[in-house]
C-alpha cells in the first residue's frame, strides 16, 4: 500500500485546524507581505518600470474613486465567501477543491430557474434561483463528499477533477440547449427579468445589494463555526479525533456536512454573480476565484474574522492590479507573482521562525560557553 | 464510424498520453517519499512555456529541453526546500506552485514577447519525430510504434528505468523507505531528507519535461493555461497506478486514450462533452479501483480471521 497520499491527507487534517492565529503570526505575516512586495518591486524594476508608481497606480486603482473601491468591496465579498466555504469544509475535516465546479453549476442553475420564473414576482425569481444555486452547489459537493466519507476516495483529487468536468458542462449547455436567442451574446443562457437584478449600491460599481446576502452568509458561518454546538464538534474533532469519537461526535457525518455547505455557499456565489454582475449564466462566471478564496482561507488559517480581512487585501490586489496595468502599463499577472509569494513565505513561516529560534539558540548556547571558557581562564 | 476508430485514434493516444506519463512518473517519485505534490501542475505549465523559449531563442529543440530541465531541477530543489526543510503544507505548495506558473507565464509572455492568448511562431522548433525501420516494418503495429516525437520514446524508457530504480537498485529501495519507514533509514545511517530531496528534484524534471512535450511535441506554440489540469490527472493516475510505474503507465495511456477518442469523436459529440469525458472517467476508475482495493485488502483481512481462528 503506497503511503503518500494517505499519510499526507491524514497530516492535513490533523494539523491544520488546530492552528491558531496568533500575534506571532499576524508579525510573519505582514513581514511576508513585505517581503512580498519587495519581490514584485524588483519584478517590476528588471522588466523597466517604477516600482513606486505602479503600487501607487494599485492601490489608487482599487480605493481612489467610489466606483473603484465598490469593485474592490464586490471582489472582497466574492473572496470572503469562497474563503468561508473553504474554510468550514477544512474545519469540518475535508477539503473542497471543487468549489469552482460548484460556482458554475449553482450560477447555471441559478440563471436557469430565475429565467424560467421571469414573469412571477421578484420574491419568487430571486427565492426559486437561490434555492437553485444552494441545491446545484451542495449536490455536486456532496459526491466527492460521499465517496471520500463511504470509500475512502480521495477528495482532493476527485474535486479537482470535477471543477473540470463542471466547466465543460456548463460551457456545453450555455452553448447548446440552453443558449440564448439573443443576438450579441457569445454563450449564455437566457437573461433574468430586469426587476429581478441587484441594484447597485454605488452607482456604475459591482457592488450591488448582493451583498446583503453575503453579510448573512458570513454572519451564519461565523456562528457555526465559533458559537454553535457543530462548530464545537468541528474544533473537538480537529484537535483530538480519538477523543471526539469516544465522545460520540461522528466525524464522517460532519465532514460529509462541511463538504454539502461548502458546495452551497460556491453554488450562492455563482447565484450572485448572475443576480448582480451578469444577469445570465457567461461561461466567463468565474476566473478562478475559488482558488484565490483558497488561499486567503489557507494563509488565514481557517479562521473566520481573519479570511474576512485578509479578503479586503486580496481584492485591492486583484481590482487594483487591473488597474495597474491600465495606467502604468505593466501586465497585471505580477500581482499573482506577488499573492504567490505571500502564500510561500506564510505556508513556510512554522518553519523559517523554526529554524531562526533554533539558530539563535544555538548562538547563545555557544556565546555561554565561551563565556564560561573565559571564566575559567581567569 | 470507421474515421474514428482506425490507426490514427492509437497514435493520438500516444501522443495525448505522453505528457501524462511523464508527470506522472514524476509524481509517483515524490508519492514514494510520502510527499503529496499537486503543483506537478505548475511545474508542467512552466515547464512548457520555457521549452518553448529555449526552442525559440536558440533555434534548436535541444536547448528547449535543456531550459525545461533546469527549470525542472530548480522547481524541484525549491519544492523541497518549501515542503521538508521550512515543513510547509506540501497541499498549499502545490496549490501556490501552480498559482504562480499561472501567474508567471503569462506574465512572461506578455513581457517578453508581447502576446495575450498564444505565442506561436516559426522560430520555435519542435521535438523530432523519429522513425524505426524495424518497428515500422511490423503490419499494423508499425505506424502506430513508428514516427513518433522524441519524449514519446523517452517516455517508454522511463517507465522501465523508473521502475527498475526503484525496485532493483539500493539507492530506489532507500528512496521508498525514506516514504515508509524513514526511522528505519535514518536507524540505517542514510538520511531521508536527501532521499527527498533526489525525489523532488526528479518530480520537477519529469514534470517540467512532460511540459516540454506538450508545447513543442503535440503543439508547437505555448498557450495561456495549456496544461489544463492535466497534471491533477497524472496524481490521479498515480493514485490508482498505486505509485508502481508501469501500471501508473496503463492508467495514463486509458486517459489518453479516452483523451483522443473524444478529440476524434468531435464530428458526432459536442466538443464540451467529449473535453470533459477525460475528467469523469478519471474520476469514476479512481472510485473503481479504491473500492476494489478495499474489498481485496478485506478478503485478505477475512482469510487472516479464518486462518486465526483455526
Amino acid at each position: 500500500m503506497k503511503t503518500g497520499f494517505m499519510q499526507s491527507i491524514r497530516a492535513l487534517i490533523a494539523l491544520k485546524p488546530r492552528q491558531k492565529l496568533t500575534v506571532q503570526y499576524l508579525l510573519s505575516l505582514l513581514i511576508a507581505v513585505l517581503l512580498a512586495f519587495l519581490v514584485g518591486a524588483g519584478i517590476m524594476l528588471l522588466c523597466g518600470y517604477d516600482p513606486i508608481a505602479c503600487y501607487a497606480a494599485m492601490f489608487k486603482g482599487a480605493l481612489g474613486k467610489p466606483r473603484a473601491f465598490g469593485n474592490t468591496l464586490a471582489k472582497t465579498v466574492t473572496l470572503c465567501l469562497t474563503g468561508l466555504a473553504m474554510s468550514l469544509a477544512a474545519k469540518a475535516g475535508i477539503f473542497n477543491v471543487g468549489g469552482e465546479g460548484q460556482l458554475y453549476l449553482g450560477g447555471l442553475a441559478a440563471a436557469v430557474v430565475g429565467a424560467r420564473l421571469n414573469g412571477s414576482p421578484v420574491w419568487i425569481v430571486t427565492a426559486g434561483a437561490l434555492l437553485a444555486a444552494i441545491a446545484a452547489g451542495g449536490a455536486y459537493a456532496w459526491l466527492p463528499g460521499v465517496l471520500k466519507v463511504k470509500l475512502k476516495v480521495n477528495e482532493v483529487v476527485t474535486t479537482i477533477l470535477l471543477n473540470s468536468a463542471a466547466i465543460y458542462f456548463c460551457s456545453f449547455m450555455a452553448n447548446g440547449p440552453l443558449k440564448t436567442a439573443e443576438r450579441g451574446i457569445a454563450s449564455g443562457t437566457d437573461a433574468i427579468t430586469q426587476t429581478a437584478w441587484f441594484t447597485p449600491l454605488i452607482r456604475l460599481s459591482n457592488l450591488t445589494t448582493g451583498v446583503f446576502y453575503a453579510a448573512a452568509i458570513t454572519l451564519l458561518v461565523w456562528y457555526v463555526m465559533t458559537r454553535s454546538t457543530v462548530g464545537f464538534e468541528m474544533k473537538m474533532t480537529g484537535t483530538n479525533e480519538r477523543f471526539a469519537r469516544y465522545g460520540g461526535i461522528r466525524a464522517d457525518r460532519l465532514a460529509l456536512w462541511g463538504m454539502v455547505f461548502s458546495g452551497a455557499i460556491c453554488g450562492v456565489v455563482g447565484f450572485l454573480e448572475v443576480f448582480g454582475l451578469h444577469h445570465r449564466f457567461l461561461t466567463t462566471i468565474s476566473s478562478e476565484f475559488y482558488f484565490d478564496g483558497m488561499l486567503v482561507a489557507m494563509i488565514m488559517r481557517y479562521q473566520p474574522f481573519g479570511v474576512i480581512l485578509m479578503s479586503f487585501f486580496f481584492a485591492i490586489l486583484n481590482i487594483g492590479g487591473s488597474a495597474m496595468e491600465l495606467s502604468a502599463g505593466i501586465s497585471s499577472e505580477v500581482m499573482l507573482i506577488v499573492q504567490s509569494v505571500i502564500i510561500f513565505f506564510m505556508a513556510a513561516e512554522g518553519g523559517i521562525s523554526d529554524i531562526v529560534r533554533r539558530n539563535a539558540a544555538a548562538r547563545r548556547v555557544r556565546r555561554n560557553a565561551r563565556r564560561a571558557q573565559k571564566e575559567a581562564r581567569v | 464510424m470507421s474515421d474514428v476508430f482506425n490507426l490514427l485514434l492509437f497514435q493520438n493516444t500516444l501522443r495525448t498520453a505522453t505528457p501524462v506519463v511523464l508527470c506522472a512518473l514524476g509524481c509517483l517519485m515524490t508519492d514514494q517519499v510520502g510527499i503529496m505534490n499537486i503543483g506537478v501542475d505548475g511545474m508542467m505549465l512552466m515547464g512548457a512555456f520555457f521549452a518553448v523559449l529555449g526552442s525559440y531563442l536558440f533555434g534548436s529543440w535541444v536547448m528547449g529541453l535543456l531550459f525545461a530541465t533546469v527549470l525542472g531541477v530548480l522547481l524541484g530543489l525549491f519544492y523541497y526546500v518549501f515542503s521538508i526543510t521550512f515543513k510547509s503544507d506540501e497541499f498549499i505548495i502545490g496549490v501556490a506552485l501552480n498559482i504562480l506558473a499561472g501567474g508567471l507565464t503569462v506574465f512572461l509572455l506578455r513581457t517578453l514577447f508581447g502576446v495575450k492568448g498564444s505565442f506561436s511562431s516559426p522560430g520555435i522548433v519542435p521535438l523530432p519525430t523519429i522513425h524505426i525501420p524495424w518497428l515500422e516494418r511490423i503490419p499494423l503495429l508499425g505506424p502506430i510504434l513508428s514516427g513518433n516525437t522524441l519524449l514519446v520514446y523517452v517516455s517508454w524508457v522511463l517507465v522501465a528505468v523508473c521502475w527498475a530504480f526503484l525496485y532493483k537498485t539500493p539507492l530506489g529501495f532507500h528512496l521508498r523507505a525514506s516514504g515508509e519507514a524513514p526511522e528505519a533509514l535514518r536507524a540505517s545511517g542514510k538520511s531521508p531528507e536527501r532521499m527527498k530531496r533526489l525525489a523532488s528534484v526528479l518530480c520537477g524534471v519529469l514534470a517540467s519535461i512532460s511540459g516540454a512535450h506538450l508545447s513543442l511535441g503535440y503543439l508547437t506554440m505555448f498557450s495561456e493555461n495549456m496544461s489544463a489540469s492535466r497534471g491533477y490527472v497524472a496524481v490521479a493516475c498515480v493514485i490508482f497506478g498505486g505509485s508502481n510505474p508501469p501500471r501508473v503507465f496503463l492508467a495514463a495511456l486509458l486517459f489518453g486514450f479516452i483523451d483522443a477518442l473524444g478529440m476524434r469523436l468531435q464530428k458526432y459529440i459536442p466538443s464540451e462533452i467529449t473535453s470533459m469525458a477525460p475528467y469523469v472517467v478519471t474520476v469514476v476508475m479512481m472510485v473503481a479501483v479504491v473500492v476494489l482495493r478495499q474489498r481485496r485488502q478485506a478478503a485478505r483481512e477475512r482469510a487472516g480471521r479464518a486462518l486465526d481462528g483455526r
